[in-house]
């Protein structure tokens, strides 16, 4: 479209504003449109690109101003999502040159949009369909994004707070729904509250369009890792499909009680899963792998006063490294104390004795 | 690239600020606008530890500290000012005073040299008396120097030398002055003095070689067991330094805190060194309670009877101590054995069972000699 003139273009957003035409004035605004091409617009320095967004943000400013409007909504969201894939670039420029803190951009960016969420939220003059609180979870969305990047995930909270108090919640877009519990099921796995976690990233799995293949294979990698630890193992076909081949061994070695095998895994996949976040969370399957183990052992000696020795052979078997009797008693206790086995162990006679009925309760339904 | 004279002085001029990378052809403005942005960042000038007008105040106000008066006039109605003793306080940056002088402002060079003699002379010495006091003209001094090194931007070498002499004697000092009076030592204000050094050291750390970085990891990990922050922040380390022994040590110690292996983490922790059990001590009394928590549910049973010698010995405790511990958890001791029962455990400890009895103990003159070298480094 570069062989539209300048003028052209600017009467053409002059004229979306009059008819208050949000969608069509968000498409021109964008700097994903066409007009960015134009050779008049290509300036050397980077202080005169941003005037793009300064000028932007100027119009964003006057929002407030709207009283009782929200036709320029369309607008705010390509100025933000243009504004923080800006401050991302920023950052790796910065980066690669050696300069400044990290996060600084972002952080920044962050502010901006903070203050477009605050315009929002505090809509409530307006009635439903004028009000500016349709602009929140977009908004929270972007925050989002951006909070994970830099690491601030504490900063999330009040923003999950505004939208569990909203009588909008349920009213959003499928989409930024979908975005929404995504970015909420991960806070809430950092948080070690697997079982809400579970729920935000089912929904959102489910949920995602099946066209978004990339999307359902990000969802996929952190609903993957709480399933596991809530005992149900994906399907190889799962993760043939979504091209997540790295946790076949990771499941295998977990349902099979194979400590050797998680191991190797998890050292093999390491760049992965650390890049990923979720490296911490799978170390936290050793304890289900530990309990699957004990109960193949339990299954084998077809008794319930089981010998401790017995532990300390298979976990030899599975090369655990310098682990004695003293350590599988206290690996014992902790899977006793969880609720992952019913018994008690007996030091003197150097037994585990567990219950008759039931001594391995199902993991789904522990903790 | 071609030098000139000039931009061989200007490079010369930013010693001490950090990495620079040279590109060539860069835009005239950017030039200027750095040079611009460069002058605006004090350089201090004092070339002694103690800028020479806060020295004449604090003498002729009487408020200066014993450890800077010349010796024998300190009983004086006004004592003299030792001038290779007395060193710049730390001063709140206040609205209309200027902190920025640069005749009160000390060079990377003499801050090094600061901190050298807070180490040597004052922390290390056996003289100084008591260690508390110490400790509060270590801290107070240490905190102005870095207050110098941020308003002067300080980054680089000299920078990180500071930052790694003042976490090891924080670190030091969270275990020997563990337990004592709130007026005397707050573990919560040492605390968050500590992570502010550690983070940014570890902030330095990211650009070029560093000599220690290997051990500050370790022991930043080590401090921070069971944050999964700072697990994160380990594992994301370059492969060199996080096959390091020390750094592969502390993810040990912090993997078994992670599965709740008690027994496992208290065998690892006695292969730690020194400074490193400074860092974790903290974490310890803590592991210790809940192998009595994890033993109470597995080993609950009314019949069954746990020898206390090997408690002890799990707990890496003498009896005596192990005996002390069971009664504030509520578990039931009686002679030579150990009945556990999930029960009778209390998550809320009656008594108070310090940290402090757990440690070490050395004598005051033993402590004060090995300081010196615990808070340089070379062991």
């Amino acid at each position: 479209m570069a062989h539209i003139t300048l003028n052209q273009y600017l009467q053409q957003v002059l004229e979306a504003i009059d008819s208050r035409d949000g969608a069509f004035c968000a498409e021109m605004l964008s700097f994903k449109h066409p007009h960015v091409a134009n050779p008049r617009l290509q300036l050397s320095s980077p202080e005169e690109k941003s005037m793009h967004l300064h000028c932007i943000f100027t119009m964003c400013s006057s929002f407030q101003a709207h009283k009782e409007e929200n036709w320029a909504l369309p607008i705010m969201f390509a100025a933000t999502l243009d504004l923080r894939i800006f401050a991302n670039n920023a950052e790796q420029q910065l980066q690669s040159k050696g300069k400044g803190k990290v996060g600084d951009m972002l952080e920044k960016a962050a502010e901006q949009l903070m203050s477009c969420f605050r315009v929002c939220a505090s809509d409530n003059r307006a009635g439903i369909d004028d009000s500016k609180k349709w602009g929140m979870l977009f908004l929270i969305n972007q925050l989002f994004k951006i909070y994970f990047k830099i690491n601030k995930l504490h900063l999330c909270k009040p923003l999950i707070r505004a939208i569990d108090s909203s009588n909008l919640k349920d009213d959003y877009s499928t989409a930024q729904r979908v975005t929404y519990k995504y970015y909420v099921g991960r806070k809430a796995m950092f948080d070690s509250d697997f079982k809400q976690a579970e729920e935000y990233l089912a929904f959102s799995f489910t949920h995602c369009h099946r066209s978004c293949q990339r999307n359902k294979r990000l969802i996929l990698i952190y609903l993957l890792p709480v399933k596991m630890l809530l005992g149900h193992m994906p399907t190889h076909q799962l993760l043939k499909k979504y091209d997540l081949m790295q946790f076949a061994d990771v499941t295998k070695a977990v349902s099979e009680g194979n400590l050797l095998l998680l191991n190797e895994a998890l050292v093999k996949h390491e760049t992965f899963f650390i890049r990923c976040g979720i490296f911490l969370i799978l170390e936290k399957l050793k304890i289900i792998t530990y309990r699957n183990l004990f109960k193949k052992v339990y299954h084998l000696l077809k008794t319930h006063q089981l010998p401790l020795d017995a532990f300390l052979v298979a976990l030899k078997m599975m090369k655990v490294e310098d682990v004695d009797i003293d350590e599988v008693q206290c690996i014992l206790a902790n899977l006793i104390y969880m609720g992952h086995i019913k018994g008690y162990i007996s030091h003197q006679h150097q037994k585990l004795v567990v219950s008759k009925q039931n001594p391995f309760p199902p993991l789904s339904s522990v903790s | 690239m071609n030098e000139t004279a000039m931009s061989v002085g200007w490079h010369q001029s930013r010693r001490g600020r950090g990495h620079r990378h040279k590109e060539q052809g860069r835009a005239n403005r950017e030039q200027v606008v750095e040079q611009k942005a460069e002058d605006s960042v004090p350089h201090g000038t004092c070339m002694t530890m103690c800028p020479a007008y806060e020295l004449r105040q604090r003498e002729a106000q009487n408020r200066l500290h014993r450890f800077e008066m010349v010796a024998g006039t300190e009983r004086d109605r006004l004592p003299s000012a030792d001038v290779s003793r007395a060193v710049k306080e730390y001063s709140r940056p206040a609205a209309g005073k200027d902190s920025t002088r640069a005749s009160d402002l000390r060079p990377p060079s003499v801050l090094l040299k600061t901190v050298c003699h807070l180490v040597d002379e004052i922390a290390a010495s056996s003289t100084s008396q008591p260690w508390t006091e110490v400790y509060s003209f270590v801290f107070d001094r240490l905190r102005s120097v870095r207050q110098d090194m941020i308003i002067q931007r300080v980054s680089g070498p000299d920078c990180v030398a500071v930052l790694e002499k003042s976490v090891r004697f924080l670190l030091y000092a969270s275990y020997r002055l563990c337990g004592q009076q709130l007026q005397y030592f707050d573990p919560r204000i040492n605390d968050t003095h500590l992570q502010e050094c550690l983070s940014w050291l570890l902030e330095s750390y990211r650009d070029g070689k560093h000599q220690h970085q290997e051990e500050f990891q370790a022991l930043s990990l080590l401090y921070n067991l069971g944050s999964s922050q700072a697990n994160t922040h380990v594992l994301e380390l370059p492969e060199r330094i996080r096959s390091s022994p020390a750094v592969q040590l502390a993810l040990a110690v912090s993997r078994a805190h992670m599965e709740r292996n008690p027994v496992r983490l208290l065998r690892l922790a006695q292969r730690l060194d020194f400074i490193q059990v400074c860092a974790v001590h903290r974490h310890l009394l803590p592991c210790r309670t809940d192998l009595l928590l994890l033993y109470s549910h597995g080993h609950s049973s009314r019949n069954c009877r746990y020898p206390l010698q090997r408690l002890a010995r799990l707990l890496f405790l003498k009896d005596a101590l192990a005996v002390q511990l069971c009664q504030v958890c509520g578990v039931n001791v009686t002679e030579e054995w150990v009945n556990f029962s999930k029960s009778s455990f209390t998550d809320t400890p009656s008594g108070d069972l310090q940290c402090r009895r757990m440690h070490e103990p050395l004598d005051d003159e033993r402590w004060n000699c090995s300081a010196g070298s615990v808070i340089h480094g070379c062991v």
